[in-house]
């Protein structure tokens, strides 16, 4: 059993005498077993929690649970901790036999056993065939699972990895990251990843903790953070292409609350349930992701009339782009193959039921921002 | 009017063959995108057109005139980078106005004017002129950098990964932004990249190279629909498509697939015919991770068994992948999907969508046979 608990978790650095908060009161809960993503852009905190987590950093202020056990002051080795890091680190001069075998060595574990503990994780790594090789004769993904096994075989109650794909490229990227998925439901350590790719923590997470200047931003599953970004930050930072976000007023016409651009471009009626939220002759941060939008043939009261700008057929899929301004592009993204050209006719259909409104000065989600205030 | 033809270019670096025998012709106002992987020469082949770097053996027409001794500066050609250092203490207009008032191309202000308030409406910055670049948002500062670029009007542009390595949602908007841009520019434009989605989207037509040679020449549709070989069909796509060993077998007067070691598929008739006339036992099968159906129960005699292997959501679509007799099948499904790891499952291919190659890989046999793609058609 080995829940990980972060509990009001701090860190102060000192730059020039002056104190800089890199971790705000982080709090974090991971199940035992759970696979949980640290995501963030670089210097939000999120690599410093990882070595707080393992111990190469010390914690400013709060406890780190493994468990019961309270380790805030516990020695990095005695921590039954697994850590892999973005660089290999391998040892030049050991084979990946005894690479992955040295930290048993270090603790006078009978040859016998190395042996056998060895075998059974270069087979779930699938690299039982390397094992006599070196490390300067690995490829980029190969050295990866042998830094992964080695990081695995002390049986850790926790797992951390430190950006462990972000110095391979694009193919063998994408393999490693289906690998470490499936090496996940094997051993079904908690474990804990550090990113700043968000694809990737979508792929590979139970649930992400986006931190945004140190503060904790949103906790929850790929779909929950997708589809219910909490504020503008988030909404901004999960899913590519990214989310179309652009400023709205609220308008009456008719009777009827309606969203409009400055331009008039886009309008049309404010969903239901955000009626009660809305304020007449307000200014929103209006969000909707580029698959909520579908190419349509008949009006209803979600659909704008306007014209293409550029259109791109990308095989798997086709993306439509409409100018806002001169700084703002609308893009639409159809797994249906359309064929468009510049200037032509269309209808877009905004899905109601996936609209995100944002607070214009607090980039709350205005659901939220309301019951704040 | 300007047209490009590389003939017989070979170029090697010391002992390495860098380029060999590359030839095409670019025509008049064509956007033309050489796509490769990372080493494969494509910068080499650009600044060989640019007159940067000398071909050992080849030649460089411009308008069908051999260009070979003409000096790089005097060959009218404007390259592109990625990195355009703009001046910090200069503004948005004398940015862009800069290679128009350097002592060789210097041209009188009321030009100057005129082209870069040109420039500035094709590139949408002709609002942010009297700003300096550190007032500039990042996708800001790349279109002023383009604008700079594009004021000299040369006869060909030559871009070298221009917008590679922004970050991905950036790269999306600019792509965007350099599309819209094309249609106002109307200039022949040679442009490398190694990101298939930029070629896909801007190419009239792609030259895919690799280790220094020529794999296909076509436009995005052929490329995509007809890759000439697995190189190429594994090249475009993400995840990438799937290619697996099949052998072909006989059932009474059908000729059927076997996959995976037992499964026999039916096919379609014109590819029964053909590897009946080329009397074909094995084939290579590739079909992309869109055209594969899955499901719980075995609807038909063509669905595969096999075991989730792992699910990855990238927003609204995820990648599946399947574990079939020692074999990984990846395929794209809606992230919503309700799948469990380890679970048995089933997979129908769309014979109609697969793509054939020999048992080497090194030829396409056949590619999406009945399908008519109404409207899939590019047109860039």
């Amino acid at each position: 059993m080995a829940e990980l608990i972060l509990k009001d978790v701090c860190k102060i650095y000192y730059k020039n005498k002056k104190p800089v908060e890199a971790v705000k009161s982080l709090n974090l809960k991971c199940r035992d077993g759970e696979f949980v993503a640290l995501l963030g852009p670089s210097g939000c905190g999120k690599s410093t929690t990882l070595r707080m987590i393992a111990g190469l950093e010390d914690i400013t202020s709060g406890d780190i649970y493994i468990g019961d056990r309270r380790i805030n002051d516990l020695h990095p080795k005695d921590r039954n901790i697994g850590l892999a890091f973005e660089n290999y680190a391998l040892y030049p001069p050991l084979t990946v036999y005894d690479n992955i075998g040295f930290n048993l060595r270090a603790k006078k574990i009978p040859e016998k056993q190395i042996k056998e503990e060895i075998h059974k994780i270069a087979e779930l790594l699938d690299i039982t065939d390397l094992l006599d090789m070196k490390p300067a004769a690995l490829s980029g993904g190969q050295k990866q699972r042998v830094n992964i096994a080695r990081a695995l075989i002390r049986r850790p109650e926790v797992l951390l990895l430190d950006e462990p794909l972000s110095h391979l490229d694009g193919k063998v990227r994408q393999k490693m990251r289906t690998e470490i998925k499936h090496l996940h439901t094997e051993i079904n350590c908690t474990t804990i990843i550090v990113t700043h790719d968000q694809l990737e923590a979508m792929a590979l997470a139970d649930r992400i903790a986006i931190i945004n200047q140190g503060v904790l931003q949103q906790f929850g599953t790929p779909l929950e953070v997708f589809n219910n970004p909490v504020n503008e930050f988030v909404a901004g930072f999960i899913g590519e292409p990214p989310m179309n976000i652009f400023n709205v007023v609220a308008i009456m016409e008719n009777g009827i609350l309606h969203f409009k651009t400055e331009n008039s471009l886009i309008k049309f009626v404010v969903p239901e349930k955000y009626i009660r939220f809305v304020k007449e002759g307000e200014k929103y941060r209006f969000g909707i992701r580029p698959t909520d939008i579908t190419v349509c043939r008949e009006d209803d009261s979600y659909t704008v009339k306007t014209k293409v700008s550029v259109f791109e057929n990308l095989g798997e899929e086709c993306r439509i782009h409409i100018r806002l301004d001169n700084d703002n592009i609308l893009s639409v993204v159809s797994s249906e193959i359309f064929h468009f050209k510049y200037g032509d006719e269309i209808k877009l259909k905004f899905n109601p039921e996936r609209i995100h409104i944002f607070d214009c000065k607090t980039g709350q989600r205005i659901e939220k921002a309301l019951q704040m205030t | 009017m300007a047209n490009v033809r590389v003939e017989g270019i070979k170029k090697s670096f010391k002992k390495e063959t860098v380029l060999s025998d590359i030839s095409f012709e670019v025509k008049d106002k064509e956007f033309f995108v050489i796509f490769g992987p990372a080493g494969a020469g494509k910068t080499t082949l650009l600044n060989i057109i640019a007159g940067i770097y000398v071909p050992d053996e080849g030649h460089v027409y411009l308008n069908n005139k051999c260009i070979d001794h003409v000096e790089p500066e005097d060959r009218n050609v404007a390259m592109v980078f990625e990195d355009y250092a703009l001046y910090p203490h200069l503004t948005v207009f004398d940015n862009i106005a800069s290679p128009l008032r350097s002592p060789r191309y210097k041209q009188p202000e009321e030009v100057v004017k005129r082209e870069v308030t040109r420039v500035a409406e094709i590139l949408k910055i002709d609002w942010l002129l009297d700003r300096n670049p550190s007032e500039l948002s990042n996708g800001q500062r790349q279109r002023v950098g383009l604008g700079r670029a594009l004021i000299r009007s040369p006869e060909v542009f030559l871009m070298d990964e221009p917008i590679t390595h922004l970050d991905a949602k950036l790269r999306h908007q600019m792509r965007a932004e350099l599309k819209d841009m094309q249609r106002n520019l109307d200039t022949t434009t040679i442009y490398v990249t190694h990101d298939y989605l930029e070629a896909l989207s801007l190419a009239d037509r792609i030259a895919v190279i690799n280790k220094g040679k020529i794999e296909q020449i076509g436009t995005p549709e052929e490329i995509y629909y007809k890759p000439a070989n697995e190189f190429v069909a594994s090249a475009f796509g993400e995840p990438e498509i799937n290619i697996f060993n099949a052998e072909v077998v006989k059932e009474n007067t059908e000729l059927k697939l076997s996959i995976f070691g037992r499964k026999k598929i039916e096919i379609p008739k014109n590819i029964q015919k053909l590897v009946a006339e080329k009397e074909i036992s094995i084939v290579r099968v590739g079909i992309r991770p869109k055209d594969i159906k899955y499901g719980f129960i075995q609807k038909n005699e063509n669905c595969i068994i096999g075991k989730v292997y792992s699910f990855e959501p990238l927003g609204a679509k995820a990648i599946l992948t399947v574990q079939v007799h020692n074999q990984l099948v990846q395929l794209l499904v809606p992230s919503d999907s309700e799948i469990q790891l380890n679970q048995e499952i089933f997979i129908e291919i769309d014979m109609e969508k697969t793509i054939f190659f020999d048992s080497v890989g090194n030829n396409l046999l056949a590619s999406y046979s009945n399908v008519e793609r109404k409207g899939v058609a590019w047109q860039n």
